[in-house]
């Protein structure tokens, strides 16, 4: 039944009753850690200071409860106001978490709208790259307007920073968070289709690093349609690699919002394209890109 | 009062419906007020528009719906009353007009309020006697093709009142229309206080945000900004919105190489807390009817490096004091405007600060005060069509706006956007 057989069967109908929905706003710190505050009105507001049971309530998407629940204390902040804290230290898997108020009202928890975020101190966010291990959430609204957190927990960590697209090659230059680069380190293009690495020499400065990813080795190995690369740094020689990604700042969803020119090249019997894109889960990888394809 | 506002669709988006949403919201605090929808087509509203507001709709067009009206033979044939000329008038129907017309003429309000010219025009010529008549403008007199302004020079004369968003609009009235005895004054939209701390000025990013469209000028701005990279790479420009010129703007982007330093975010909403993320904003229009991201900057604490286009940004930036105004169309006056702002962070910071004081004059009590004092005046005037109609100083307008104590303050605030 569509919600508007519902509605008042008059000529100029008026609003439905709408049942409260609750927004959350999210302040993000520098560390990682995250608050949620609700504005819960009405009777519901004056009691829910003395409901001890209250709690934010996160779930990881597609996982299975109780384990990959998080039950956070909503504790009353003013009138008619609850807060919950979520701090750096409680390790959230990566993923997306929903995110839900029980009001301790024995009644189901009730999933909750993204209010105003605060993500001011996540945009230029450079933490200490001695870190072992970072965690990154960032809150953001689904694309059906509930409140979410995008997760990440990596260490060791491989940040990409600027790229540049030049007829030589991809330049990347990026940081690495909780391992040292030693002698032998290097960055590696994997194909996706049959695990052929393309191995580079990479340049570091203390934490920092860079390298430039040639196109004709990626694209000498192109055979049809749209080959994806997978970009990733070794620390050493016998050091397990680690994926590139950006994750530092304020943006859930990187692949539409930083892209980047590709650059035509000649492959075996055909002229392709090549250039760097995040993934959905914002890693670093080419394409290399048939003439019959788009980008 | 009873206040009964009109308005082509108040389930989308847009700005008149969220400036209407602000305005109906704050006078509903002191006065009964309704804002009737002539179309629906969904269930619920996209923005709020507040809870002691009344909302209905005239005519159905969802297709679900037990009233769906899209099937009524009427729907099919051309509107009468409203204006041909008007850019909405394919939407406007026989059934429209008579839907507009029994509203209008079984409306027991004090004013009735017009958000567009084609819904001016049945208020103009359908309200009932004694219901104050009041036609807002949100674009400007100029954005009207010939035709439409004829027709408005022809029926606006039995309005009471037209109110514009900038001074310039209003000048602009009184001198093409001549409208005797109608009262027009400029009335700004208004833009709440945002729920979160102001921007403090220490980033390095500049943001602009609009729909991506040729009038905004965003391909001057990102080949403007390529000038700021040259000096200040550390500096980087966020551009949010989502439009037609996306495709053209990316590939611009690219080839200038600046990639790394300019970003097309996509549409945002809310938009606060993408301004104060950034430390500078800036606007590169060639027609602003108003400049309402120019006044959500500034309630955030951004200086604003704004071009000087007509017709609001000129009404709305102090130039020197709490952003720049340059001419339209420089890239390089863009650029150097944007420089002076980098280079300098104290000037930078001061000039955030007196943005956040400056733009408290937009905000929603201040400006339904202005709109109330003027609804008081119309009312003690006799409304309608009474005689003593043009003498509008008078007091009680003040008395009654008495309940909004900012009022006062914001006409000491004003500058530039003086009542008549």
């Amino acid at each position: 039944m569509s919600a508007s057989t519902q509605l008042p069967a008059t000529g100029t109908g008026t609003r439905p009753p709408q049942r409260i929905a609750l927004r959350a706003d999210c302040i993000a710190d520098s560390a990682g850690g995250l608050t949620f505050d609700i504005a819960v009105p009405g009777a519901a507001g004056e009691d829910a200071g003395t409901v001890w049971g209250a709690a934010l309530v996160l779930r990881l998407r597609g996982g299975e409860p109780p384990a990959d629940e998080i039950r956070l204390p909503l504790g009353p902040n003013g009138a008619g106001r609850l807060r919950a804290v979520l701090p750096s230290t409680v390790a959230l898997a990566e993923g997306r978490w929903n995110v839900y108020a029980d009001l301790g009202d024995a009644g189901d928890p009730q999933r909750l709208l993204p209010g105003l975020n605060d993500l001011r101190s996540l945009v230029d966010r450079r933490p200490l790259a001695a870190i072992g291990r970072l965690g990154v959430r960032i809150p953001y609204a689904t694309k059906y307007g509930n409140l979410a957190l995008r997760s990440w927990l990596r260490g060791p960590h491989a940040e990409s920073g600027e790229i540049t697209v030049a007829p030589d090659g991809i330049t990347v230059q990026g940081r690495l968070y909780g391992a040292a680069l030693e002698p032998g380190a290097a960055a590696e293009a994997r194909a996706r289709r049959d695990g052929h690495t393309v191995t580079i020499p990479l340049r570091g400065d203390g934490p920092d690093f860079a390298f430039v990813l040639p196109h004709g080795p990626l694209a000498e190995q192109w055979r049809a349609g749209t080959e994806r690369w997978d970009l990733w740094v070794r620390t050493g020689e016998v050091a397990e690699p680690v994926r590139i990604s950006r994750i530092l700042d304020d943006v859930p969803d990187k692949k539409q919002i930083f892209t980047y020119p590709a650059m035509p090249i000649a492959a075996p019997g055909a002229q392709v394209r090549v250039g760097p894109y995040f993934t959905v889960d914002n890693d670093l990888s080419v394409k290399v890109v048939g003439p019959q394809e788009h980008s | 009062m009873h206040i009964s506002f009109l308005i082509h669709n108040a389930y989308g988006i847009g700005g008149t419906i969220r400036t209407t949403y602000n305005l109906a919201d704050t006078l509903s605090e002191q006065h009964d007020v309704e804002i009737v929808s002539v179309f629906r087509h969904r269930d619920a509203p996209v923005f709020e528009p507040g809870a002691r507001v009344r909302l209905r709709h005239l005519v159905d067009l969802r297709k679900d719906s037990p009233d769906y009206d899209g099937e009524d033979p009427a729907f099919l044939h051309e509107a009468r009353i409203f204006p041909r000329a008007e850019g909405r008038f394919r939407q406007y129907s026989a059934l429209t007009d008579r839907r507009i017309a029994a509203h209008l003429r079984s409306l027991e309000a004090d004013v009735v309020v017009g958000t567009r010219p084609g819904l001016n025009v049945h208020i103009a010529r359908q309200a009932r006697r004694g219901v104050a008549r009041v036609g807002q403008e949100h674009l400007t007199l100029d954005s009207h093709g010939r035709a439409l302004v004829r027709r408005l020079r022809a029926v606006y004369p039995r309005l009471d009142a037209v109110t514009t968003v900038t001074e310039a609009d209003a000048r602009s009235y009184r001198k093409r229309l001549r409208l005797p005895g109608v009262r027009i004054e400029a009335v700004p939209n208004s833009v709440p206080e945002p729920g979160i701390r102001p921007a403090d000025g220490t980033g390095k990013w500049v943001v602009a945000a609009g729909r991506l469209d040729k009038v905004k000028r965003y391909d001057l701005l990102i080949r403007a900004f390529a000038t700021v990279v040259e000096q200040r790479p550390d500096w980087r420009l966020r551009i949010y919105g989502g439009g037609a010129e996306k495709a053209a703007l990316r590939a611009l982007i690219d080839e200038l190489g600046l990639y790394n330093h300019i970003y097309l975010m996509g549409p945002a909403s809310p938009l606060d807390p993408e301004w104060a993320k950034g430390s500078i904003a800036v606007v590169t229009s060639r027609l602003e009817s108003f400049g309402m991201t120019i006044v959500e900057a500034m309630r955030c604490g951004l200086p604003v490096v704004s071009t000087n286009c007509p017709l609001g940004p000129g009404e709305i930036i102090d130039d020197g004091v709490d952003g720049r105004l340059v001419p339209v169309g420089k890239k390089d006056a863009i650029a150097s405007a944007l420089l002076e702002l980098i280079n300098d962070d104290e000037r930078r910071q001061r000039m955030g600060r007196a943005a956040l004081v400056s733009s408290a004059r937009f905000d929603p009590g201040r400006i339904a005060g202005r709109y109330e004092a003027l609804f008081g005046d119309l009312t003690t005037t006799g409304g309608g069509r009474g005689g003593l109609r043009a003498t509008v100083h008078r007091t009680r307008g003040a008395l009654l706006s008495g309940a909004y104590a900012t009022k006062d303050a914001a006409r000491a605030a004003v500058r530039g956007v003086r009542t008549v």
